[in-house]
């Protein structure tokens, strides 16, 4: 009691507004740098400025002529979003091209099978579906039973669209989303029924085994230039390169860093920047 | 109208609310994803009957009209409901509960976990053929990964261990941090999109 008393009196402490959480505005500058990547490109894109066109994608190429042979086959298209859920980027990328296809299946003619595992994706699909077979002109041939939920668990899923593939054989099959271990009981269950195969992934770990197994693979980022690849919409190639603008950007600042690293050693000023 | 409009601006709303508890002190403290993440498990437990029924549906149509294995069928909807009433009955904890599911389904899924592994064979075996230069790159690169992994790799010729190391190390490690960038990046802009309503191929409609 006696030190406690004898203690010169603190100084009051003064409160100071934290706006930001820290340690995250490096983060809150790199979001807000690929924020204005993105609307500026649009904004040039719906100027009409000229916007740089994406380069080939022999994954999303392919996409017509898989869907021709079935046509001409006369067998089924089968699409799969994979295992992911609702908030994956991967699954909002599984469905620009599910559009495409359901659009395609439509003016064709072409039966188009949607397996799900999700039920909350399946009722998306279901409604994407729908709106595509709409929008072609041909809302009559929507037949809700060819989006089919499977199963909540990843191997009885899987076991059903294998299912799927020796019954109904279908001539083109699609993955695009977020997969897991059963990317390659899919690919090679394709494989094995005769399929064309379209596949891309997020998920590194399973792009081996597309690559080795499916005839066309997006690779990695590909699958999010699906929408503005496929629906030529000048307004969302803007946005792509507004995401390449950004990834140059990070080339720079691993290049940068790489350097500063080696001359300067872990406490340079790029790396405090980025841990503000 | 309000079938665009309205998702279009629910899902900016919510994507702001997740930025601003994400970066802001206030928002932080208000533990405002949490309440969003809420949200979603209660849209995905209402969604869950969505998928029971499609089941039902489209599986009491094959029994139905007798479709070729429609026996299956039958079974199919005898497990799907007796399981759900028992769940009901017995509790997720319950004996005869969790008996059926580590003596069914656990079972089940472990022997099609295990079907992977010579779909490997057969998809590398398609892969490793030599028809290109870049698979002959793979065979090559394969064959030195597979052997300095095991015994005989070592016994071979001593570097080999070392070399596949490297190999996983350096070209490997670069190669799959090339595209986990543009993954991470190509998804924080797909998410921008969504936010700035550019992105609307999730409302239906073809491609965007």
């Amino acid at each position: 009691m006696s030190t406690l008393a004898a203690a010169a009196p603190a100084a009051p402490v003064q409160p100071v507004l934290l706006i930001f959480q820290p340690a995250m505005i490096a983060q809150f500058m790199v979001m807000f740098l690929m924020l204005l990547f993105v609307y500026t490109m649009t904004q040039r894109a719906r100027a009409g400025a000229p916007v740089p066109p994406i380069r080939k994608l022999a994954g999303l190429e392919a996409v017509d002529e898989a869907i021709g042979r079935a046509t001409e086959m006369g067998r089924p298209v089968h699409f799969s979003v994979g295992l992911g859920t609702v908030s994956d980027s991967a699954t909002f990328a599984g469905w620009a091209t599910l559009g495409y296809v359901a659009k395609m299946c439509a003016q064709y003619d072409t039966k188009l099978i949607n397996t799900n595992r999700n039920y909350l994706v399946m009722s998306i699909n279901e409604e994407i579906i729908r709106q595509a077979y709409l929008e072609a002109g041909r809302p009559d041939a929507f037949n809700p039973d060819d989006v089919r939920y499977l199963s909540g668990s990843q191997f009885g899923y899987a076991t059903g669209v294998l299912g799927i593939f020796q019954r109904e054989k279908p001539a083109a099959n699609f993955m695009i989303g977020y997969f897991y271990a059963e990317s390659l009981l899919f690919a090679e269950g394709g494989y094995l029924s005769g399929t064309i195969q379209i596949a891309g992934t997020t998920n590194t770990t399973q792009l081996a085994f597309f690559m080795a197994a499916c005839d066309y693979t997006l690779l990695g980022e590909e699958i999010f230039a699906a929408s503005a690849y496929l629906s030529k919409e000048p307004v969302l190639v803007g946005s792509v390169v507004g995401q390449d603008l950004g990834k140059i950007l990070t080339f720079i600042v691993i290049v940068i860093g790489t350097i500063l690293q080696n001359f300067q050693g872990k406490s340079n000023w790029l790396t405090s920047i980025l841990k503000k | 109208m309000v079938r665009k409009d309205l998702p279009r601006v629910i899902t900016t709303i919510s994507a702001l609310i997740v930025v601003f508890s994400a970066f802001t002190f206030i928002g932080n403290q208000m533990k405002l994803t949490a309440t969003v993440d809420k949200w979603l498990q209660v849209s995905e437990a209402t969604a869950f009957l969505i998928g029971a029924v499609n089941l039902t549906r489209i599986h009491g149509q094959n029994i139905q009209r007798q479709r070729s294995g429609y026996f299956n069928s039958i079974m199919l909807l005898i497990c799907l409901w007796g399981f759900f009433a028992l769940g009901l009955v017995n509790t997720s904890n319950g004996t005869i509960y969790r008996w059926i599911y580590d003596a069914t389904l656990v079972h089940m899924e472990a022997t099609m976990f295990s079907v992977i592994c010579f779909y490997i064979a057969s998809s590398a075996y398609r892969a490793f053929r030599i028809r290109t230069r870049e698979a002959t790159v793979l065979l090559v690169v394969a064959t030195i990964v597979m052997l300095g992994n095991v015994p005989i790799g070592d016994v071979l010729w001593a570097q080999l261990p070392t070399i596949k190391d490297w190999i996983l190390r350096v070209p490997n490690s670069a190669a799959m941090r090339g595209i986990t960038i543009g993954i991470q990046i190509g998804g924080f802009a797909t998410a921008l999109r969504i936010l700035l309503g550019l992105e609307r191929a999730h409302m239906g409609g073809a491609g965007a």
